[in-house]
């Protein structure tokens, strides 16, 4: 199946196949989460970090720029909804706008400063200005609440004019970002394959033959930054409803190196829904090992840099490279079958 | 002008520390070209290795940690230091065969193969000694404060500022006056070259690799005293040590002192008269810094931007 999301009669579609698959399976997630021994929150989490996985991704694995401060656009994302909820106006669709729109101008003041920067230099500049970020949400007792975060928080009635859903329980909430979800999945698969998206893909492998054929590389950079900044705020905005409150510990050097910890883990490097097994076995990972052992991240690490050694694609790479295996195997046993036909054939 | 004085004086023996906590990073950056995102858990490490060393209860036999306690605290202080290093190195050079498998690929490789070297260490730090502080005991000579012009001056502060400008000194000497640096600077520059004259290239990485790591570890053991012994202590060391590297320019010695005396200035001036945004000063000082300088002040081009 990820061999099939990567072929090009794919790309031209809005909806996909896997993507179908994808969304009915995790439909049915609240029918049976519990009776395995987890609860429906996990599943909230999963999908609201898929959702941030995959927008860092559209600047590390699509735009191939190492941005090692995103949880800043996340927890900015968070605290503008929280905001907007508290002192503006309590409307669902206006607070997750802000969301976007706050991560986003944030995005865009910093993509001014590091898109003519280049590998180490723009990781670096990100860090720096997810430090910033960092420190004025954690120094700004009066707006943020310092380190308590910024707490009352409440998930608001989703609001279609002649129905309104109660998001408060959460299977309901669950329902409704995985309507989200779905529909961000869908613009982001369409984003990467547009035309857009083949350019940055282009810059990713080389910056300098893609200037040489006429693309601003400087632009492409800086929008495609400022887009993922806009959908991790989105995301953020997301998780603030989740966690009724807003941290600045998502901001944090740390949590800025999970995210990139869960795409790379995952393959995002080489295929579209590689954050999102990485966030799966992440977020599950934490739950399942961190009951047993205090030190769950122990083993999350070594596993990480396994894969870092041994499997830089990932485990989205580790997968199409055995399906292609099985399929090669496949073809192999088919065709010493029909060697066997023909020469054995008359026995 | 006067009430400015010790507000200088401190920025300076900060700045010190700033630049004595990067060396060991810049090291294996500028002769490397790696990022050892790592350096900050070694650091870590070599204060908590210390502390366990000096502290009443050393990981030895009982006969051996009997004969160690009657020690003057003076004699386990100065074995510490050179000891603790030394047992750090050989996660160092565990790191460094990892890396091994990144070397000639894309330098992204090596920073995440240490992110995820720095994540296991601090776990292992918290499995072995807990979330609780520690301190480092000091000898009672470089402990306390005395008395200049009106204020009190730790001296602990003025050991650490000399320290740290003669282990500056020494490394100096070693990279600049000594065939070992010449050597190593060489590979740095053209590995086919060096390989051809029939030195081993791969011997000569681990030995910078490790010593970058006791540096690391020296550093950790230097500053615990003022900073305190927490699993934290790790990220707080590693983003002033790159901040320090890209503001000095990648590849430059001095570089990398001035900026870290810079840093030092500006953290301490900022926490003079804005305490709660002393942080937040570095960050705008790189800033502001590499908007136009792209390479930091003397940084030269190098494989790390490709």
């Amino acid at each position: 199946m990820i061999v099939g999301a990567n072929s090009s009669s794919d790309a031209a579609r809005l909806v996909t196949p896997t993507m179908l698959v994808l969304w009915l399976v995790l439909a049915t997630v609240p029918l049976w989460i519990t009776r395995v021994g987890l609860y429906p929150y996990l599943g909230i989490e999963i999908l609201i970090w898929s959702l941030y996985a995959l927008a860092f991704n559209l600047v590390l694995g699509t735009a191939g720029l190492p941005s090692f401060g995103h949880g800043a656009y996340f927890g900015i994302g968070a605290y503008a909804f929280g905001l907007c909820q508290l002192d503006i106006v309590a409307n669902l669709w206006i607070c997750l706008a802000a969301a976007a729109v706050v991560a986003g101008l944030a995005g865009v003041l910093v993509a001014l400063f590091i898109s003519h920067r280049r590998g180490i230099y723009y990781a670096f500049m990100t860090i720096a200005f997810g430090q910033i970020f960092w420190t004025l949400a954690i120094k700004s007792h009066r707006i943020t609440g310092g380190e308590d975060g910024l707490l009352k928080i409440k998930r608001l009635p989703a609001d279609f004019g002649l129905v309104s859903f109660d998001l408060t329980d959460n299977v309901a909430f669950y329902y409704f970002v995985l309507a989200v979800f779905a529909v961000g999945t869908a613009v982001l698969w369409r984003l990467v394959h547009s035309p857009y998206g083949r350019v940055v893909a282009a810059i990713r492998q080389s910056e300098v033959r893609a200037a040489h054929l006429g693309y601003n590389v400087w632009l492409y950079k800086a929008s495609v930054f400022a887009l993922s900044a806009a959908v991790s705020g989105f995301a953020g905005g997301l998780f603030a409803m989740a966690q009724l409150a807003a941290f600045p510990d998502v901001m944090s050097l740390h949590q800025s190196g999970y995210v990139v910890m869960m795409t790379l883990v995952g393959g995002g490097l080489v295929s579209f829904w590689g954050p999102v097994i990485g966030v799966f076995l992440f977020l599950t990972a934490r739950d399942v090992i961190g009951a047993l052992t205090n030190a769950w991240m122990l083993y999350f690490g070594l596993l990480f840099i396994a894969i870092v050694l041994f499997r830089p694609e990932g485990i989205a790479g580790a997968l199409s490279a055995a399906v292609q295996q099985h399929s090669l195997n496949a073809l192999r046993r088919r065709g010493s079958s029909a060697m066997r036909l023909l020469v054995g054939g008359g026995r | 002008m006067f009430d400015l004085l010790p507000h200088l004086l401190n920025g300076l023996t900060l700045g010190l520390l700033f630049a004595l906590i990067a060396l060991g990073f810049m090291l294996i950056v500028g002769l490397m070209e790696q990022i050892n995102l790592a350096h900050g858990s070694l650091f870590a490490l070599g204060a908590y290795v210390a502390m366990q060393l000096t502290g009443p209860r050393p990981p030895l036999p009982a006969d051996l940690a009997k004969a160690w306690l009657t020690l003057p605290l003076g004699w386990r202080y100065a074995a510490t230091l050179v000891i603790a290093p030394v047992i750090v190195s050989l996660v160092g050079m565990l790191i460094e065969l990892c890396m091994r498998r990144t070397y000639g690929k894309d330098p992204l490789y090596g920073l995440l193969l240490t992110f995820g070297a720095a994540m296991v260490i601090e776990e292992l730090i918290r499995l072995v000694w807990g979330t609780r502080d520690y301190v480092l005991q000091v000898p009672s000579a470089i402990n306390g404060g005395f008395l200049f012009g009106d204020l009190i001056w730790s001296t602990y502060r003025f050991y650490a500022a000399g320290i740290a400008a003669g282990i500056i000194g020494l490394v100096w000497l070693l990279i600049e006056k000594t065939s070992f640096g010449a050597t190593v600077k060489a590979g740095a520059h053209d590995s086919e070259i060096v390989r051809a004259l029939g030195i081993n290239l791969s011997r000569l990485r681990l030995l910078v690799f490790v010593f970058g790591t006791m540096l690391a570890a020296i550093a950790g053991i230097i500053v615990a005293p003022i900073w305190g012994i927490r699993p934290h202590m790790g990220v707080d060391a590693v983003i002033p040590a790159f901040l320090v590297i890209v503001l000095g320019g990648v590849g430059s010695f001095w570089g990398a002192v001035v900026a870290g005396l810079l840093v030092g200035l500006c953290v301490g001036l900022a926490g003079a008269y804005a305490s709660e945004w002393s942080l937040l000063s570095m960050y705008i000082l790189l800033v502001a810094v590499v908007t136009f300088r792209a390479r930091g002040l003397w940084g030269k081009k190098s494989v790390l931007e490709a």
